[in-house]
Order: structure tokens, then sequence, then C-alpha cells
């Protein structure tokens, strides 16, 4: 293989120049001849039956070209009624504020915004489930009406192999609850017994509330007819296979009948995947007879569009003096709204405690169905849950033990062959390396800051180790060699992190070309082999591999033609950015112009050159990130400021340290933004309180501190060049280092996010009060 | 319906646009020029998304009529830099990764334009107070602010 050359650059993104040139095109730019513009209408209650839709007098409207309800899904179509997806239009419950129960194409906005108010929908109201309180009573009313006939979900997201759900062989009572959609229950050793010879037991219950992924770019599609049974569409979703396989499932179309083009798209963070409004604009464009264009607004996205599930976890954990931990207990509540994630609780229980070394467990999870908006992925998707529970709960028990913060997560955490809580050992991990990192670093060694200021302003720096580990494939993709000897590689994948770019330099160094030789084509599900969701992040790690399997079938291919040009032995040649060489005398040479000419010439011998990647499931290489960060709390009111943070991250391989930094700064400022801002605020009514970007309090560049990265490199998993995930990792760690830093500046610990400003002056007064 | 006649500048070129009187501005040039380099976040004023630079200062136009620019001069990101150049603070987000989903990018580099129009040298809590009303979801703001301390310096050099 060539040297390496390309990876390890910090090379700005490929897509940067059109990107700040305006020229990019996003979703909501595209622009068709005769295009309409799409509405949908939303409820306005969170629990209804629809009793009848009169649509008559939005149809008489001038302007409005198709009004579509339920009535207008394809009737061979299997509804299932536990599904998101089938959920695009009621039919007839509604089950959550802002779901569309009809759905207008008009000639423009006004129009279509005008037809909207003369629909007349009859409705008959429910009992609204708001509460976990309230959707665990036995009598609770049910979310979901009527059976589930497949189960949906389970994206690429997933991250643990569940191999035990012991959920009937357990002391719990089994739920009387409708709305209990899934429950898994893990159980190890001797938990009782583990307990009882524990020196400090830490009992808390941790709240995490509804978040949005706040991706700045609404959810856009369009859709066009281009023959009676054949739709094109465009729209920004993480994958394009997986927004198919939904508009396919939904209305019952034949895969081969839908060419779906992702576009660029304005961030995702999971709250994209499939694209779950493409139902409308498909339907909309049918009944029109011309094409449609539908744009969320920002208050029907933090309405209805998927967030973050809200979660409970009260945690109980011991240790012994010498600062082993022996056992811990959990009961975790996860809120996905009205429909089933299939995953993310799952997720949680079976990883809470795979950080630590723990000798008994037993955890038991439940998602639990209320009248709220279906939640869905969230960068790391329930990581940050488990880890501010986990790691507040890890510094409570040093605290209490005398033990240095550092020190007692150092002699605990999980190494490789480590019994895992789905019964897999333990991967190949950096966790140990990125504690190290921190420990020494400056920030950990000079001295712990002086509580109190002169000022009466508190310092409090915390630690908090976090993990995520992320999606592995499979995945397909072409290399081929073009005309003036470009290197084009055909994929199916969406780039939304910078990843086409570190894609290119997997593919330069795996070629043996240059960086600026090789080109990246996004193509849609007709031109391109199987991609995963962008999603996970595997898109270097699995997508990578298949990426370099392709560039060196196609290095392979190259060799042996020429060798049987040269009349040489394969192994007597090599590649550069030239062409393919013999490598005792590099003047004698085939450029890749050349070779891309001999292969596609008239009586060639050789046919075009096309490598072929097709990588199976990677193994698995979870991300391990560790985060120290240091706040000022002002007592008087409450308020934290996080003065500075660094964050330490095992990447295996930086395949470009520039993207990859900004990929952890991201990253981390989301993870602080959940610790100290961010809500979504529901009413007792099942409305949201705040579906505006004022109140739905997202970080400014004056929020945020500056964030020091530090990656590391250590080896594991089979990513190409040894490359592991990046994306996900940072997101988790971040919201309980901030946790911990106030609890150390105040000297109390707030449970409930995020740490507003009026908790923490009520932790404050309230232990006041009680000493 | 009422319509309105505007003239106005965009981007150095005179436009004469006969309007309806719901049409902001953000419609103007997104639907009506075809100028849709500027971005539509939120419409509410809140994200920065959408920011142009109106007679030097920059402004929402999600939160303007159409109507009301007549007579203005706007600058949107396709106005930015000459000849097919980069301006120096495009170049700078490039190569310092100021942008990464590229949505807030368009808004953030006509904010900060008109940040070093009026304070060339600015300290970090400067640029950062003055981008505060840009949201962006990707980066952290860390590059973003990277790239305009760049800039900076490099049309400072220009002068």
């Amino acid at each position: 293989m060539a040297a390496k050359k390309w990876i390890g650059q910090p090379l700005p993104r490929i897509d940067a120049e059109e990107k700040v040139r305006g020229q990019a095109i996003f979703a909501a730019d595209i622009k068709l001849p005769r295009m309409l513009v799409g509405k949908f209408l939303p409820s306005p209650h969170p629990h209804a039956e629809i009793l009848a839709i009169d649509t008559s007098q939005a149809e008489a409207l001038p302007g409005v070209q198709a009004v579509i309800t339920a009535a207008d899904i394809p009737a061979e179509v299997v509804y299932n009624p536990a599904s998101r997806f089938h959920g695009f239009l009621a039919r007839p419950f509604v089950v959550f504020v802002g779901q569309a129960v009809a759905a207008v194409a008009a000639d423009d906005l006004a129009t279509a915004e005008a037809a909207l108010e003369l629909i007349e929908v009859t409705y008959r109201l429910l009992p609204v489930v708001n509460s976990f309180a309230e959707a665990l009573r036995p009598d609770a009313e049910p979310v979901i009406h009527g059976q589930a006939t497949a189960v949906s979900g389970g994206t690429a997201h997933t991250q643990v192999i569940i191999t035990e759900d012991s959920s009937t062989g357990a002391e719990e009572e089994p739920d009387q609850s409708p709305n209990v959609a899934d429950a898994n229950t893990f159980s190890y050793g001797d938990v009782e017994a583990a307990f009882a010879g524990s020196d400090a037991i830490v009992e808390y219950t941790y709240t995490v509330p509804t978040v949005h992924q706040g991706y700045i770019e609404p959810h856009a599609v369009t859709a066009h007819w281009d023959r009676p049974d054949h739709v094109i569409v465009w729209e920004c979703v993480q994958g394009a296979f997986a927004a198919r396989n939904l508009i396919a499932e939904t209305l019952g179309l034949p895969h081969g009948k839908i060419t779906l083009n992702s576009t660029e798209i304005g961030g995702g963070f999971g709250g994209k995947g499939e694209g779950i409004f493409a139902p409308l604009a498909v339907l909309l464009a049918k009944k029109a007879g011309r094409p449609v264009q539908l744009v969320l607004t920002r208050q029907e996205e933090l309405i209805g569009a998927n967030p973050a599930p809200r979660s409970l976890i009260r945690l109980k954990a011991g240790a012994r003096q010498d600062g082993t931990l022996t056992a811990v207990e959990a009961d975790i509540l996860v809120d996905a709204g009205a429909f089933p994630t299939g995953w993310i609780m799952s997720n949680i229980t079976a990883t809470l405690r795979d950080n630590y070394r723990f000798q008994a467990w037993h955890l038991r999870g439940r998602e639990i169905l209320t009248n709220k908006a279906s939640v869905t992925a969230y960068r790391a998707p329930g990581a940050p849950n488990l880890s501010f529970a986990m790691e507040s709960h890890i510094d409570e028990l040093a605290r209490r033990l005398g033990i240095d913060p550092m020190t007692f997560r150092q002699q605990n955490v999980i190494r490789e062959g480590d019994l895992l809580t789905n019964k897999e050992l333990q991967s190949p991990i950096g966790a140990e390396e990125v504690l190290k990192a921190l420990a020494q670093h400056p920030s950990w060694t000079k001295p712990v800051p002086k509580r109190t200021t002169a000022a009466g302003l508190l310092h409090g720096r915390g630690l908090a180790l976090g993990s995520w580990a992320g999606g592995t494939g499979p995945a397909g993709a072409l290399a081929i060699l073009d005309a003036g000897g470009q290197f084009r590689i055909v994929l199916g994948t969406v780039d939304l992190s910078g990843s086409f770019t570190s894609l290119a330099q997997i593919a330069a160094d795996a070629l043996g070309a240059s960086f600026d030789q090789v080109v990246i084509s996004k193509a849609s599900p007709d031109f391109a082999p199987f991609a995963p969701m962008s999603a996970g992040s595997q898109t270097i790690y699995a997508m990578g591999a298949a990426v370099k399997e392709a560039a060196l079938d196609l290095r392979a291919k190259m060799i042996r033609y020429v060798a049987q040009d040269f009349q040489v032995p394969e192994s007597e040649l090599s590649v550069d950015q030239d062409g393919v060489f013999m490598v005792a005398q590099p003047s004698n040479r085939l450029s890749f112009d050349t070779l891309f000419q001999l292969g596609t010439q008239w009586f060639a011998e050789y046919g075009p050159l096309v490598g072929q990647g097709s990588a199976p499931q990677r193994q698995r290489a979870p991300g391990y990130a560790a985060c120290l960060a240091e706040v000022t709390v002002d007592p008087r009111t409450g308020k934290t400021t996080v003065d500075h943070l660094v964050v330490a991250q095992d990447v295996g391989k930086a395949i470009n340290p520039l993207a990859v930094e900004g990929q952890i700064q991201g990253g981390v400022t989301q993870s602080i933004s959940i610790a100290l801002w961010e809500e979504l605020l529901y009413d007792e009514a099942g409305q949201v309180r705040n579906p505006s970007l004022l109140d739905y309090r997202m970080p400014t560049a004056r929020d945020v501190p500056a964030i020091e990265t530090i990656i590391v490199e250590a080896p594991g998993g089979d990513g190409p060049f040894g490359a592991k995930l990046v994306g996900e990792p940072p997101m988790v760690p971040a919201v309980a280092a901030v946790a911990n830093a106030v609890t150390a500046a105040i000297g109390v610990r707030v449970c409930d996010l995020p740490i507003t400003p009026e908790r923490v002056w009520r932790a404050i007064h309230s232990a006041d009060s009680e000493d | 319906m009422t319509t309105y006649q505007l003239h106005l500048t965009v981007n150095e070129h005179p436009v004469v646009a006969t309007v309806e009187p719901h049409l902001t501005l953000l419609e103007f040039l997104r639907d009506t020029l075809g100028l849709t380099g500027t971005k539509e976040g939120c419409s509410t004023g809140h994200c920065g998304a959408c920011t142009v630079v109106a007679d030097g200062d920059p402004i929402s136009p999600c939160l303007m009529l159409a109507a009301e620019a007549d007579g203005r001069d706007i600058l949107t990101v396709e106005g930015l830099g000459a000849n097919g150049e980069l301006h120096p603070i495009q170049a700078a987000f490039v190569t310092k990764g100021g942008l990464q989903c590229g949505f807030c990018t368009s808004g953030m580099l006509l904010a900060a334009l008109t940040l070093l129009k009026s304070n060339p040298q600015p300290a970090e809590a400067e640029i950062r107070r003055s981008l505060a009303g840009n949201l962006c979801r990707c980066t952290g703001y860390q590059k973003i602010i990277e790239a305009v301390q760049q800039a900076a310096e490099e049309m400072n050099h220009g002068r």
C-alpha cells in the first residue's frame, strides 16, 4: 500500500466554497416549473378522534390545487397505528398537538394558509395522557388506537444488541397500563449482597427534559410525479435509502417507483433520519398533478417534529471505602411521545452502567407513551440522559468516600474484555486514555479553584466520562476511473458532518493518488449501492470502509492491467499521483488518464475500470470522550457561566483533524446546552409553551466558552486506517461535567435539567435552610 | 389587491419590481429574485440565518416587508467577493472550518462583514457579541470566531 499522505491532514471541506458562496442547493432551494406550496393542518388537540373533515370550502378557494386527508391514502396500504411514519396523517385519531390532519397544495403560501383555515374538522376530545404518572395508571387512556401491525423504527442508530430481555422473570409487577410500549430488565449478580457490603450508597432521581435537535434548516421536501406511476423526491434527510423505504411503506409504492434525491442538509443530528413529512408532499403532488414543495415552519418543527426524549432515571449505586464499585440499581422511564421508538429506552437501559465495573446490577427500563410529539434520535440518543445520571452518581460516591473523582473513575472504568450488560465483552476502547489525557492536563493538575471569590461568585470544576457505541454499517461504494484521470467515488450516503472530505482522503490514500484527483459523487438510491443512514457516527467508520475497499479494488485492477501491458509481475508495480509505475524504473508508467483511455477505446483489451466496495458490518468500536468543565455560579441570581471546557476524545485515527475538532466542539456545545438551557415545555393540556427560538433557548456565540479539544488515537475496531466514530461521543460527557462543576461550586446537587438559575438559587437556599 | 412598485439595489444591481403588500423581503429575495443563498430558519427574526446587509446594517429580511426595502441598498451572500474571488471573510470560513452544514453561513458571513466594517480589530468578546444574533447548531462557534479573527487580520493587511 502507498504511504499515507492525505489522512491526518486538516483539509477544508470540499463543499465549503459553494456554501460560503450561497450556491449549495438545500431542500427548500429546489424550484420546479409550476411548483405548488404545500401546507398541513396541524391538530390543535393532543388527543382526539376525528369525526368528520369538511374540505369543500378549502377546495373551492381559487388557487387551491389539492386538498388531502387520510381518505387519500391508498386503501391497500397496511396501516400501522404504532408507527410515527404511518401517522403522517391522523386516521382517525390525533395523538399529539401538531399532527397533520389534512394538507393543501396551492399556488402560493398565502393561499395555502387561507385554505387551511377553511377546513372544518369535527373532533371528539379524548383524555390527555401527559405525564408518566398518568400514562402508567392501569386504567389509563391508550395512546395507540388499534394493534401494531409491524415493528417500525430500529434504524441505523441502534447501538446495542439486546441479548437478554428478561422482564418476565424479574420481580417487578408487570405493567397493566396500555402505554408501556417496551420494557427491558437486565440483572446480574447478587445486588442486595453487594449493597450490604458497601460503605457508601447514593440514591438520586435524575430528570432530563424533552429537547429538540435544533437543526437550523427546517424539514423541507419537494415531490414531482414525472410519470403517472413514478415520483421524484428532493428532501433533506440523513438516509436516502431509509427515506425511500418510508415513502414505499406508508404509501404502498414499489421502491423502483421512487427516486429519492437527498439534498444538502442544514443539520440533522438524528432528527432528519427518514424525513417524516415526505408522504404529504408525495400525495399532494399526485392529487394536484403538479410538483409540490412542503417546508416546515420553526413553530411546526418545535411542536411536532420529533424531539429527543424526556427521561426519569432513579439510580442507586454503592461503593466500598477502597473505591471498588459494588452494585447499581436503576428504574428508567423514557417518554417516547405518541409512538414507540423501538430502541432508545433499550439503549439507555442496556448501557447505563457499561462505562464502569460493577459487581451486580439490576436495571429496569420502560418506554412510555404520552400524547406528545413522538421522539427520535438526537446525537448519541439517550446517552446524555444516562450519562448525566451515572456520572453525577460517580462523582457523588467519590465525594462521600473522600476519593479524588479522577482516581475513582480510573480505578473503576470499564476495560477491554469486561462484561457488558448485554452479555457481550467490551471491545478495545480508549476510555483509560481519554481519562489520562485529562488527568495530565493543566486544568486538572492545577489546584482546585477556590470555591468563593472576593466578589461572592462561586467556582467549581467538574469531570465526566461518556461513550457511544455507534453504528457499524454495512455499506457499499464504487470507485470509478473517469476521464482525465479522475477517481469518482459513487456513494449513496449523505454528507452530514464533512464526511465527504474525509472519505476523499481515505480514497486518495487507498489508491495512492492525490486528494485533488478524487471526486465524491453522491448518488440517489437509483444509482448508488446501499448506504446506511448518516447516523450513529458510522459514516467514516462503515462507509469509509466501503470507500477504502472500492479504492483498493480499483487500484488492484489498474495494477493488474498495467502488469499485463508491461508484461511484468504485479508485485513490481506501484501507484502514485502520476499513475501506475514500475518500482524499479519509475519513469516507466501509465498515467491514470491513459489507463482510462485504454479501457474505453475501441478494441480495448480491458473494460472501463470500476472498483467495488461492499463492506459488511464492522466490529464495534465504541468511542469515548472525557470532559472537564469549569464554571462560575452567581449565588445571588443562580446563573451559571461555563468558563472553560476541555474535552479529550479517542477517535482511533483522526482522518481530518479540522473536521474532528469541529465535530467535538459542536457536540460539546449541544451537550452543555442540555445541561443549562434547553427544554421544550409542555403545559397540562399537552401544548408546547415555547415553540419559538426566542423561548426555546439554544446557545449563541456569547453563551459558550472556548472549547479545548484533545484528540486521542487509541487502537480498536476495524475501521478504515484505524478510524473510529467521531460525531456522537462528544455529545455525551459535557452534560454531567457541567452538572458536576455546578455541584462543586454550590455544594448541592441539582438533579433536574436544565440547571436553570431558578433551580440553582433554590438548591442553594434549600441547602441553607436544611443546614 | 394593492401592489407596490419597488426601486432598490441588490448586490450593486438596480432592481425594479412590483410586489404584493404581504411579501416579505426574504420571500422577495429568495422567490422573486431567486437569490436562495439567503436561508430561512425561523421567519421570526430569532435565528439570524436570513441576515442580509441593508444600507450597511445587518437586518433580518424575514421581518421586513419587501415594500419597506424601497430605496435601500441590499447585500446578500451572492454579492460577497468580486470577480469570482472569495471575499476574505468567505476564504477564512473555508480555511478555518468556520462552517459545517452551511445553513447559517450566509447570515453569519454578512453579520461578520458588518462587524469588521465598523470594528476592524475586534476582540473575541466583541466578535461573540456581534454574532449572538446568528444561531449555529453545528460548530459550537469556535471555528467561526477563529475565521472572523483571521479575516480581520487579512483585511487589515490589505488596508
